[in-house]
C-alpha cells in the first residue's frame, strides 16, 4: 500500500468533515471579532475600587434578611408574573405555532415582537397600565409568544411522520394533530415551557428594575444605594430559587404555584381606554406627523440621535458578547458536568454557573466598572459571563445525558476527544439562538455610557419622549430581525437540536 | 386557614382597586429610598387624618414613571424633582406646585473629585477639569444631571461631552459618590443634601473625594397636585392638601424626604428649571 493509492490525506482545518468545518467556523467568528476589537472602548482605568467591592462581598458574605421590605410577597409575585406570563405565553404562541411555516405575516409578526427586550415592553406598558400585573404580564407573555411561535413550530416540524402518514386517509387535521403529532412533540415542547419558565423568572425579577414590584424592585434599589447586606440578602433568595427551580416546578405543584399566584397579582387595574387610545394614537408618533407638517418632521429627524454610531456601538457589543460568551461557555461546560472531577467539584461548578446566570448582567457590569472604568469592557465582560454562563449549564446538561464509549480514557481525553465533538455542535447552535438575545441586552447596559440603540431608548423614555423612543425600537426590532436571518443563515445545519432546551 | 386569609387579602386588595376615590400619591425620596411603603403608608395615614379621604401611597421607582402615573390620574398628587415637576405641570394643565422643602427654595449641586486629581475647593470650577472623566447622577434628575449641565456650559460655552473626555450617568447620587470614590470617574456632580448625608454618617471616605465647587443655587423638589382635584374631592381640597402639608411636623413622616419642614411654593418659581430644561433640549 503506498501513499499514491489513497486519496489525499486533507491538510489541518481542510475538508468537508463536520468536525475541521465547524472549527474553521469558529475559527473565523473569532478572528472577526479581533479585527473589530480596536474599534471598541477598550481602555483601563482603575484606581482605588477596593473599598466598593469590600463593602459588596461583605454584603454578599453576611446578607441581612431583615432589612428586606416583606420578602415572601417580593418573591411570590416574582415566581406568579414568571408563571403567568409563560403560562399567556403559551396561550398566544401555541396557536401562531400552527400557522408559523405557513403565514410569512405571523413569521415576521412574531420576530419583530420577540426582537424587543421585555425591559422596554414594560415601559410601553407602563405608560397606559401603570405600574401593575397587567403590565408585567404583558411584558413577559408578548414577547414570549413570540419566541414559542419559533420554538414550538421547529418542535412539532421536526417530530416524526410516520404516525400520521399512517392514518388511513379520512382522518381529520385536528384528530391527526391530536392523536399523531401533539403526544410525540408533548415532552419537547414541556421541556422547552420549563427552560423559558426559568428565563422568565429571570425576567420577571429584571421587571422590578422599571418599578414593578417583583425581587429585582428592592434589589435595584438597595443595591443602587450601596445598602449591599440588603443587596446580599435579596441576591441569595433569587439564587435559591434558581437552584432549587428543579424541586419547587415539579408539574404537580404547577396548578397550586398558578391558583396562589394569581391572588398575588392583584389589584387589577381599571384599563382606561381613553389612555390607551392617546397613547397609540398620539404619544407614539411625531406630532410633525400627525400636523402634517413635513417641514417640522424633517426637524424631527434632526432630533433623533445619530444612528450610525449607535448601531455600530450595538452590533460590535453584541458580536464581542457573543464571541465572549462563546469562550467562556467552552471553558465553563466541563465543570458542572458529571464526566468530570468529583461530587465537591460539580457542585462548585454549578453553583458558580448558578451565580453567574442569575446576576443580573447589570450588577455584573457594575462590579466590572468599579475594577476597571468606565468603557466597553464591564459592558463585554457582563454580556460574556451571563451568556456564557448560560450556554455552560445547557451544555453540561446535554453532556449528562451522553454516554461516553471509551470508558477508560483520562478526563483531558474524554473531553477532547469524546464530549467536545459531541457537545460542540449543539453548543454553537445554541450560541446563534443567544447572539439575537445578547444584541437585545446590549440595550439595558446604557448605565455604563456605551451608547448603544437601548441606551437612547432609555434616554427617551426617561425624558418622555415616546415618540423618538418607538421610532429607536422599530430600528432595533429591524436590526434584530436583520441579525436573526444572518444567524439562521450562518448556523451549522449539521447537527439537528434534540433538546428543544438548546435553543 | 392560610387559604382563606389569603384570599381575604386578596379581596381587601381588589375592592381597594375598585374604591374610586381613593386619593393617591407617590413620593421619590433623593436618598434613602429602603422600605418605602412602610414609610410613607405613615404619611398617607397623616394625610388621610387630615383630609377625610382614603389616602394610598403608590411606590414609584423612576421619576419618569411617577410622572407618567400623575399624568394617567393614577395619583393626584406627587413630591417631584425640579425637572420631573415642571414636565408633570406641562402634561396636566392645570396642576399646581403646592408646596416644597424648606432646603429647596435654595437648592444646590456639589461638583466633587477623586483626590488623584489634585484639584481643590474654589469659586470657580478650574480649568483643569477639562479633558477628565465625569459622571452625572440620574438622566432627568435635576441636581444630578439638569443644574451642573447648565453650569458646566455656562462656564466652559460648550457641552459636557466635549469639555470632559468621558460623561456617564451614574444613576443616582450615592452611586456617583462610591464612582467618584473609587476613582472610577474623575469627577462628578452631587445632590448637596445626599452628599451631606453621607459626610456625616461616614460613608465617605473625604480623604479620598471632596467637594470642589458648588452652584449657585435653584429650586428644587416639591409637591404638585393635579388640577382637577377640587372637582373630585371637594370644593378646596388642593389647599387644605397644602395646610396638611405645611403643618406636617413630625420628624418621623418629615424624615422620609428628608426635609426639615415644608413651606409654599408655586408654580412660577420653577420658571428657571423649565428654561434651562427647554435650552438643553430635555423639554419640547
Amino acid at each position: 500500500m503506498t501513499a499514491t493509492t489513497l486519496p489525499r490525506r486533507p491538510g489541518w482545518l481542510a475538508g468537508r468533515a463536520t468536525g475541521p468545518r465547524l472549527a474553521r467556523h469558529t475559527l473565523t467568528l473569532i478572528a472577526l471579532a479581533v479585527l473589530v476589537l480596536p474599534l471598541a472602548d477598550l481602555s483601563v482605568v482603575t484606581r482605588d475600587p477596593w473599598a466598593t467591592l469590600g463593602r459588596m462581598i461583605q454584603g454578599l458574605a453576611w446578607p441581612d434578611v431583615t432589612a428586606i421590605e416583606s420578602p415572601f410577597h417580593a418573591l411570590g409575585l416574582t415566581v406568579s408574573v414568571a408563571l403567568w406570563g409563560t403560562l399567556a405565553g403559551v396561550v398566544l404562541g401555541f396557536p401562531l405555532a400552527l400557522l408559523f411555516a405557513r403565514s410569512r405575516l405571523v413569521r415576521a409578526g412574531c420576530a419583530f415582537v420577540r426582537a424587543i427586550h421585555e425591559l422596554f415592553w414594560a415601559l410601553l406598558f407602563l405608560q397606559v397600565f401603570g405600574l401593575s400585573a397587567l403590565t408585567a404580564l404583558a411584558a413577559l407573555a408578548i414577547p414570549y409568544a413570540g419566541i414559542f411561535a419559533k420554538v414550538f413550530a421547529e418542535i412539532l416540524e421536526q417530530t416524526p411522520r410516520a404516525p400520521s402518514d399512517a392514518l388511513p386517509p379520512g382522518v381529520g387535521r385536528l384528530s391527526r394533530f391530536l392523536y399523531a403529532e401533539l403526544p410525540l412533540a408533548w415532552a419537547q415542547l414541556a421541556a422547552y415551557t420549563r427552560y423559558r419558565f426559568e428565563c422568565g423568572l429571570r425576567a420577571s425579577v429584571l421587571l422590578g428594575f422599571v418599578g414593578l414590584p417583583t425581587l429585582g424592585f428592592q434589589l435595584e434599589t438597595a443595591f443602587r444605594e450601596a445598602r449591599y447586606p440588603e443587596a446580599g440578602a435579596l441576591l441569595w433568595c433569587f439564587y435559591l430559587l434558581i437552584a432549587t427551580l428543579p424541586w419547587w416546578s415539579h408539574r404537580r405543584l404547577v396548578p397550586l404555584l398558578l391558583v396562589g399566584g394569581a391572588f398575588l397579582l392583584g389589584p387589577w387595574p381599571a384599563v382606561d381606554g381613553g389612555l390607551l387610545w392617546r397613547f397609540v394614537s398620539q404619544d407614539l408618533w411625531p406630532a410633525p406627523l400627525l400636523a402634517g407638517d413635513w417641514a417640522g418632521l424633517a426637524d424631527w429627524f434632526a432630533s433623533v440621535p445619530d444612528l450610525g454610531p449607535a448601531i455600530g456601538h450595538t452590533l460590535l457589543l453584541a458580536l464581542l458578547g457573543t464571541v465572549g460568551a462563546l469562550l467562556v461557555a467552552l471553558a465553563l461546560w466541563p465543570l458542572a458536568s458529571r464526566h468530570f472531577g468529583h461530587p465537591a467539584s460539580r457542585l462548585a461548578g454549578r453553583g458558580l454557573l448558578v451565580f453567574l446566570r442569575s446576576t443580573p448582567e447589570l450588577l455584573l457590569a457594575f462590579v466590572f466598572l468599579l475594577l476597571l472604568g468606565p468603557s466597553m469592557l464591564p459592558a463585554w465582560l457582563a454580556l460574556a459571563l451571563h451568556n456564557g454562563a448560560l450556554i455552560a449549564f445547557l451544555a453540561a446538561r446535554h453532556a449528562d445525558a451522553l454516554e461516553p464509549g471509551m470508558p477508560g480514557l483520562p478526563a483531558s481525553g474524554r473531553l477532547a476527544y469524546e464530549l467536545l465533538p459531541r457537545v460542540y455542535p449543539s453548543l454553537l447552535a445554541l450560541l446563534y439562538y443567544r447572539a439575537e438575545v445578547i444584541l437585545r441586552e446590549t440595550a439595558i447596559l446604557g448605565m455604563l455610557g456605551v451608547s448603544t440603540l437601548g441606551y437612547y431608548i432609555d434616554e427617551n423614555f426617561q425624558y418622555l419622549m415616546f415618540d423618538t423612543a418607538a421610532f429607536l425600537l422599530l430600528v432595533t426590532a429591524g436590526l434584530n430581525i436583520a441579525v436573526d436571518a444572518l444567524s439562521r443563515r450562518l448556523r451549522p445545519r449539521e447537527v439537528p437540536l434534540e433538546d428543544p432546551c438548546l435553543r | 386557614m392560610r387559604w382563606i386569609a389569603a384570599s381575604a387579602a386578596a379581596l381587601a386588595l381588589f375592592t381597594q382597586g375598585a374604591a374610586a376615590d381613593t386619593f393617591r400619591f407617590t413620593a421619590i425620596p433623593d436618598e434613602d429610598q429602603s422600605r418605602l411603603v412602610e414609610r410613607f403608608s405613615k404619611v398617607a395615614d397623616y394625610l388621610e387624618e387630615k383630609l377625610d379621604v382614603d389616602v394610598e401611597y403608590v411606590p414609584v421607582k423612576s421619576y419618569g414613571a411617577a410622572v407618567t402615573a400623575f399624568r394617567n390620574d393614577q395619583v393626584q398628587l406627587a413630591w417631584f424633582g425640579g425637572l420631573s415637576g415642571v414636565q408633570a405641570r406641562r402634561l396636566v394643565p392645570g396642576s399646581q406646585a403646592i408646596a416644597q422643602g424648606a432646603e429647596d427654595a435654595a437648592f444646590k449641586t456639589y461638583f466633587i473629585a477623586h483626590e488623584s486629581t489634585g484639584l481643590n475647593a474654589g469659586d470657580e470650577l478650574p480649568d483643569a477639569v477639562e479633558d477628565m472623566s465625569f459622571t452625572f447622577g440620574s438622566r432627568t434628575s435635576t441636581s444630578g444631571r439638569l443644574m451642573p449641565d447648565y453650569y458646566l456650559r455656562q462656564r466652559f460655552d460648550e457641552a459636557p461631552d466635549e469639555v470632559f473626555s468621558r460623561v456617564g450617568f451614574s444613576g443616582d447620587h450615592t452611586r456617583t459618590i462610591s464612582l467618584v470614590e473609587a476613582g472610577t470617574y474623575q469627577l462628578g456632580a452631587v445632590n448637596y443634601a445626599v452628599w451631606d448625608a453621607a459626610v456625616e454618617d461616614g460613608r465617605v471616605d473625604t480623604d479620598k473625594v471632596k467637594v470642589i465647587w458648588s452652584t449657585p443655587t435653584y429650586p428644587d423638589y416639591q409637591w404638585t397636585i393635579r388640577g382637577d382635584a377640587d372637582e373630585r374631592f371637594g370644593d378646596g381640597f388642593s389647599d387644605k392638601v397644602r395646610e396638611a402639608l405645611l403643618e406636617m411636623d413630625e420628624p418621623e413622616l418629615l424624615d422620609s424626604f428628608p426635609r426639615s419642614a415644608f413651606i409654599p411654593a408655586d408654580n412660577a418659581m420653577y420658571a428657571p428649571i423649565e428654561d434651562v430644561a427647554e435650552a438643553l433640549g430635555l423639554l419640547r
